[in-house]
């Protein structure tokens, strides 16, 4: 019996060393692309890639025999379960945040290594939004965004102008009179009082909000300041700011997007995303109306920005006309953060902590008609859902514990100059639970599509009866999440899941238990959350209708796309049109897919068949580059950094003609 | 008539999102013309009075839509049917615009007020007209094959009796 036991530990043990081992092997010599490629902004094949790598996946390996608790890592191992960033797991670090970048700038703030002054100029105060989104992202793993950086900049430009005015009456010797009037942008008497330092002032601070958001957007495109030449995953919101300064803002940005990078490339970063606002922008007679088309004009062109509803009731609610930090705004890769039961029910200063995703079709391959019954079983279906549910929710509050009693300097950046709400207020040594419990633990699910199809023998989008049960079943889970917050007192939310690397792994091993099914596991891929599959053919409106009632549902965070094939950007009505009705139909976060190649000869951008249209180069010769959308996320050329089942999901794609 | 093609909704044919009907039919024989199958009248199906009631309620039921595209072959070959399908779809949809592609020179249809051609024509919003020219082959025009086409505003050229391009 010794022996046995002995020799079984030493052969447990042998087996973990063999892992660690092969996991360098793998890293070192490539020979896991799909590991390496498991991230779209990461160039696993690079040496920091690859140094990064051996971090996180040691990390992984770590978390899974020393860590998780016994049930999750089960639920794991047979692919019922997700843990999101598992390699973040051991260390406490959490997910994602809103910046309070009117905070920050106006204070000053110190990076560690040094301190920074509040700055007096546009132009200064975009170059240290690049800085602060970089010191931020190393204090966490997932997005930084900011929820309404034309509010957040606006007094910037009231300094640039002030000071420029003021060299102006230096230059064209006009008099001033500081007791009567303020130099603003706004201030209209100013343009007739003095009338060449105004209009003056007026240029010069337009050309510089320009170059300063030209530099903002170069910046966080080529600040590879992660491991593996990433760049911080950055979202900017901005569209309600009526302020002639604001106005000026959402405008550079707007351009300077336009125009593109270096070579006129599309950016890839920051994901942008339009605040829609009935009154304020979306129609002829709001403020900001002229911005929104110039914001459409802009997507059709590269892909942002996104547009979020804030006219969605369950948005609505939370909105306060006087405070922008109430507007809702988004994680460029859908996150939503806006109630907080613990009273803080604004955006900046707080975030997601953790998510761990449930994977919805291996419930439905277990219980429904696929197996051959005639009639499903809901009962076993619904009963292993709490199962899994309790399992996952006992994951995320496994987790928070660990995050919760982690000291403030462990988060440095992030809690010191208060970046996350509070964490100025503790000290160095100070657990970080009081501000943390603001956050959200969220419940995230995949597969919806695929799980119906299982179940029921038709998707959701195929059957008005599959229809209803699709929306129970996503309804109970929120249920779940709304009952589970009371019981632990803390922001327990149900989120549409991002699947970057999720999309293919669950699919993989699934299919190696079950084979391959028909519109269940044939594809390399499941459908992210509930979305309509992206290879079922229906009308825009419809998809949109379809899928609308799902946002309302997904508490922490839900997008919907609808694919348009041809060049959008020769027919701009049909796109504003789009986005409109899906507003209208209450979608929360809302973009439209379309795409975008770009001749690698000429640069010219638009739809490029296997020859440019421009130049006459053909693909087999020069390759061209064509740019796609994944989890949210731009990214460069889909067929080198896309994992596989990425690549076959928008090789599926069916597409609005 | 038969229709050798439907897309329920496009953005490549026309301003907005338009629902494309082709008709089948075309003697215009352009060199390097993108679907030659379509030339001939009886490609395709029938476009039967159940079709077209069925098409004419999808549109009416999209809410997207800004209108409707003709397109071929050259729906000019079809002339009066074509008209009685756009009558048709104006019951149900009376503000639905009308766009239409078509082989012809636009002036060679204006110039002949009789014809069946012309009141198709004018039961349109805006035509694009002209042969394919392999020569002039541009793709990256908007709605277009080659720079010889021309997008032709119908109702501003009938009231004003001068080519409007849009």
């Amino acid at each position: 019996m010794v022996l046995m036991e002995s020799r079984s530990y030493v052969s447990e043990t042998e087996k973990m060393l063999r892992e660690v081992s092969s996991l360098g092997h793998d890293i070192s010599e490539s020979l896991n692309v799909e590991m390496l490629r498991e991230n779209a902004n990461l160039n696993g094949e690079s040496f920091s890639g690859k140094i990064g790598k051996f971090g996180s996946e040691y990390a992984k390996w770590y978390a899974r025999y020393y860590i998780l608790p016994e049930q999750l890592m089960a639920a794991v191992d047979h692919n019922d379960l997700y843990v999101h960033d598992l390699d973040q797991y051991a260390v406490g670090s959490t997910n994602c945040i809103f910046i309070p970048f009117d905070k920050l700038l106006s204070r000053g703030f110190s990076t560690g290594s040094g301190s920074v002054r509040p700055p007096q100029s546009i132009s200064s105060a975009m170059a240290l939004v690049a800085i602060i989104f970089q010191c931020q992202q190393n204090s966490q793993y997932g997005g930084v965004s900011g929820s309404k950086l034309d509010h957040d900049l606006a007094p910037y430009v009231a300094k640039s102008f002030a000071k420029h005015f003021h060299k102006g009456l230096h230059y064209f010797n006009e008099s001033f009179l500081t007791e009567d009037q303020d130099i603003t942008l706004g201030n209209l008497k100013l343009s007739s009082s003095h009338p060449s330092s105004y209009s003056f002032a007026m240029q010069e601070t337009k050309t510089e909000c320009l170059q300063a958001a030209e530099s903002l957007i170069h910046n966080l495109n080529t600040m590879s300041s992660r491991a593996g030449g990433q760049i911080p995953f950055t979202s900017i919101n901005y569209g309600t700011c009526t302020s002639p300064e604001g106005q000026m803002i959402i405008d550079s940005i707007l351009s300077t997007t336009m125009n593109g990078l270096g070579s006129g490339e599309t950016p890839v970063f920051p994901i942008q995303i339009f605040k829609c606002k009935r009154g304020v922008n979306q129609s002829p007679e709001d403020p900001n109306y002229v911005l929104f088309l110039k914001a459409i004009e802009c997507s059709t062109k590269r892909l942002y920005p996104n547009f979020a509803n804030l006219d969605a009731p369950f948005n609505l609610q939370y909105y306060d006309p006087t405070d922008p930090n109430t507007e809702f705004a988004t994680m460029g890769c859908r996150t939503r953060v806006l109630a907080d039961r613990h009273g803080r029910n604004h955006l900046s200063g707080k975030g997601n902590l953790s998510f761990n995703t449930i994977n919805l079709v291996k419930l439905g391959i277990k219980h429904g008609v696929v197996n051959g019954s005639t009639i499903p079983n809901e009962l076993g279906f619904y009963r292993d859902l709490h199962h899994f549910l309790d399992i996952a929710l006992d994951g995320l509050l496994h987790r928070y514990n660990i995050q919760a009693r982690q000291p403030a300097k462990a988060s440095d950046f992030m809690m010191r100059e208060g970046v996350w709400e509070g964490g100025e207020l503790l000290a160095p040594e100070e657990s970080v639970e009081e501000c943390l419990k603001h956050g959200s633990l969220s419940i995230g699910f995949i597969g919806l599509a695929e799980c119906m199809k299982a179940m029921y023998g038709r998707h959701h989008a195929e059957s008005d009866d599959v229809y209803n049960k699709a929306l129970s079943l996503i309804a109970s889970m929120r249920r779940y999440c709304d009952e589970k917050s009371e019981e632990h007192d803390l922001n327990i939310t149900l989120i549409a899941t991002p699947a970057e690397g999720l999309s293919g792994k669950f699919t993989k091993k699934d299919r190696e238990v079950f084979g391959s099914i028909s519109g269940v596991t044939d594809r390399d891929y499941y459908t992210n959350s509930f979305h309509v599959p992206v290879y079922h053919n229906l009308p825009a409106a419809r998809k949109i209708a379809l899928e609308a009632p799902f946002h309302e549902l997904c508490n922490a965070g839900a997008i919907s796309y609808v694919e348009l094939d041809g060049n959008v950007r020769s027919n701009q009505k049909a796109f504003l049109r789009i986005v409109q009705y899906a507003l209208s139909q209450n979608i929360s976060y809302f973009s439209i897919n379309h795409p975008i190649d770009r001749c690698g000869t000429c640069h010219y951008e638009g739809i490029i068949g296997d020859t440019c249209p421009q130049c006459g180069t053909n693909e087999a010769d020069v390759p061209m580059h064509r740019l796609r959308r994944v989890t949210g996320y731009l990214t460069g050329d889909y067929q080198t950094r896309f994992n596989a089942a990425k690549q076959a999901e928008v090789r599926d794609r069916v597409k609005h003609k | 008539m038969n229709i050798c093609g439907y897309y329920p909704e496009s953005i490549n044919e026309g301003d907005g999102l338009r629902a494309v009907i082709f008709l089948s039919g075309c003697r215009h024989r352009c060199s390097g013309c993108f679907n030659p199958e379509t030339w001939n009248f009886n490609y395709g199906e029938p476009f039967t009075e159940h079709r077209q009631q069925e098409i004419i309620n999808e549109m009416a039921n999209n809410p997207l839509l800004d209108g409707m595209t003709l397109a071929g072959g050259d729906p000019f070959f079809s002339a009066d049917e074509a008209a009685d399908f756009i009558d048709k779809v104006r019951i149900s949809l009376p503000n639905f615009s009308v766009w239409i592609y078509t082989g012809y020179m636009y002036e060679d249809i204006m110039a002949h007020m009789d014809s069946a051609e012309y009141r198709l024509l004018q039961k349109c919003q805006v035509v694009i007209d002209g042969p394919f020219i392999e020569s002039l082959k541009n793709t990256s025009l908007p709605y277009r094959g080659s720079s010889n086409q021309r997008i032709i505003d119908i109702q501003a050229n009938l009231r004003h009796d001068v080519a409007t391009l849009l």
